[in-house]
């Protein structure tokens, strides 16, 4: 196995009273992505924090390429790139003089800073906007300008903490097939996010925080076999509601009907085709079908309950 | 490593299109070893200050209403405090405009050093700091980009601030090098007062508790030494403050170099504050700005 990018063990940071992130261990492989999952308060941003070197943690250890956050800050900083919740840009100077600006501060000549200016806006389709005052952009170009300054470094290590926070669904999936594409080019990524779905999404290894501490912690598939599963709300008509009941019951599948709505929780892919046969066998009429994941918060009822809380 | 390409494309041609081809021989997203490590101190302060100082005059609004507003104070403060002309101590000066403009030129220092405290903290909360502090950056480049440029910006307001000063009250300097000499010495004074009012910024938590705790310094600091009224008028315990006062020396150095009398120590007074506040202010907010 390859050496872990990232490496903590037993993080906590505690300010007097308040313990913001307590016994936290993780280890990330080159190229994966870890997703963290919470709820605001939850410690993701702590965490996010401390890896980037920006707060020192009162306990524990974490390395990021190898290298101690705390005593070899400068070398972890070469090394990252960093979007933070609130695009940190320079809104009174255009995209592409906000690229230069950072790549000139990271050490690039003019003529490589122009070139992996423009290269970058292209990917992040900011070139027609390149030239405009980033005041005028929308959030989701300001989110695709952020991230394009970090990635300028070409970092090893990428940190994004909630980078699809108040986003439009179309700029969240552009957001999520750059992420993808880069861990599929072997950079790792750390991502912090509220939502189930991104975490499912993009993430190889999904950790749940609550009040600073690692509450589950997993694969994607692990975490939403523990929670239990999708549900399908199937709509029929008011006089086939008790037909289609039963005839889903015959089925084998959980149901509990709310008029003539019914929630059938979904174990396996092939539940859905499964369903639709059995009302259709049955010759009833399926008005409406909806498959909902479950959310975060159904994570956290899930694993209090397993908890005995 | 296989070649991925991931696109998206909308319905809708004129939408922009997003296409990440990661391969290295086109667009190298992947992380490689020829990244840059970080420009050295200068190239950074060098840059960090243009930033700033592109940023300051990037709104004309803000560019006209920061210059006039020395002009407005010094308008009212001529006239209203004419009558300070007449008195012992004054009355050399000939003219209150040439005793009020000096100590001026040393409030418009200590206002814009209030402002890079400010700029810092809204920097700080905007999270344009906190970018930096993740980057291969000195901190050090960061703190001193601001007084840099702020520097700047103080020079520009001296210059116009004197301008009026000469052209609509009827202030007349010993002459240009005097004048540019008080304009210096203000500037190093202000300089170094940044780095203090920078130190504070480090330390505070609150825009707001920062206004209010630099007005409280601010105001006592200006009132009890000799930049409106001659000591000599003052009540005792109030001249007893002005000689612990460093803006005291400051000002009767201004004083002294803008109209052309014989300065003395109060010049090294006056760049020994300078050189105080500003190693003083540097080293809290360096340690501060570091320990995170």
């Amino acid at each position: 196995m390859r050496a872990a990018q990232i490496e903590v063990t037993s993080l906590g940071k505690r300010y007097g009273q308040v313990t913001a992130l307590d016994d936290v261990s993780l280890r990330v492989g080159p190229g994966s992505v870890l997703g963290v999952l919470g709820h605001n308060g939850a410690g993701k941003t702590t965490l996010i924090d401390i890896l980037t070197t920006r707060i020192r943690p009162t306990s524990g250890t974490a390395t990021v390429c190898g290298w101690d956050v705390v005593r070899f800050g400068e070398h972890v900083r070469r090394q990252i790139g960093v979007t933070s919740q609130f695009a940190a840009v320079d809104e009174s100077m255009t995209g592409r003089r906000n690229l230069l600006l950072f790549a000139r501060l990271l050490g690039a000549k003019r003529r490589q800073a122009k070139a992996r200016a423009d290269e970058l806006l292209a990917t992040f389709g900011l070139t027609e906007a390149a030239n405009r005052k980033v005041a005028t952009y929308s959030g989701g170009m300001r989110r695709r300008l952020d991230l394009a300054v970090s990635l300028l470094g070409k970092p090893k290590v990428l940190f994004l903490d909630e980078p699809t926070t108040g986003l439009d669904p179309v700029s969240r999936t552009e957001l999520w097939r750059s992420v993808a594409g880069l861990a599929a080019a072997g950079t790792t990524v750390v991502l912090t996010t509220q939502y189930l779905e991104e975490a499912d999404t993009l993430a190889d290894e999904v950790m749940v925080l609550a009040m600073g501490s690692i509450v589950a912690q997993g694969s994607p598939a692990e975490l939403k076999a523990g929670i239990g599963s999708r549900t399908a709300t199937v709509t029929v008509s008011p006089t086939d509601a008790e037909r289609a009941r039963d005839a889903l019951l015959r089925a084998g599948m959980r149901v509990r009907s709310h008029d003539h709505a019914l929630s059938v929780a979904l174990a396996a892919a092939t539940d859905v085709p499964a369903l639709v046969r059995a009302l259709d066998h049955a010759g009833i009429a399926i008005i409406d079908l909806t498959i909902t994941e479950p959310s975060l918060d159904d994570v956290y009822l899930a694993l209090h309950a397993g908890g005995g809380a | 490593m296989s070649r991925h390409a991931l696109r998206t494309r909308h319905q809708d041609d004129d939408a922009p299109t997003l296409v990440i081809a990661v391969d290295r021989g086109s667009l190298r997203l992947a992380p490689d070893d020829d990244s840059w490590g970080g420009a050295g101190f200068l190239t950074q302060l060098r840059v960090l200050s243009g930033r700033s100082l592109r940023t300051a005059f990037s709104d004309y609004r803000l560019v006209f209403f920061g210059l006039l507003q020395p002009v407005v104070i010094l308008l009212l403060f001529s006239q209203v405090f004419a009558g300070i002309g007449d008195m012992p101590g004054v009355v050399a000066y000939d003219g209150y405009i040439n005793y009020l403009m000096p100590a001026t030129l040393v409030m418009i220092a200590m206002t814009t050093a209030m402002g890079s405290g400010a700029a810092l903290l809204s920097e700080i909360y905007t999270g344009w700091v906190g970018r930096l502090r993740t980057m291969p950056i000195n901190l050090v480049a960061v703190l001193a980009a601001r007084t840099v440029s702020d520097a700047v910006r103080l020079i520009v307001q001296l210059v116009v601030a004197s301008a009026a000063g000469v052209y609509v009250l009827g202030f007349e300097p010993g002459g240009l090098a005097g004048l540019a000499g008080a304009i210096a010495v203000a500037v190093a004074i202000g300089w170094g007062l940044s780095w203090l009012f920078i130190a504070i910024a480090t330390w505070q938590s609150k825009p707001e508790l920062m206004q209010a705790a630099s007005f409280v310094v601010m105001f006592p600091l200006m009132f009890s030494s000799s930049a409106y009224v001659p000591l000599e008028a003052m009540p005792t315990w109030i001249r007893v403050l002005s000689t612990v006062n460093p803006l005291t020396y400051a000002i009767d150095a201004t004083r002294a170099l803008a109209v052309g009398m014989p300065v003395g120590g109060a010049l090294v007074a006056a760049l020994a504050l300078a050189g105080v506040t500003a190693v003083l202010g540097g080293t809290l907010a360096t340690r501060a700005f570091r320990a995170g």
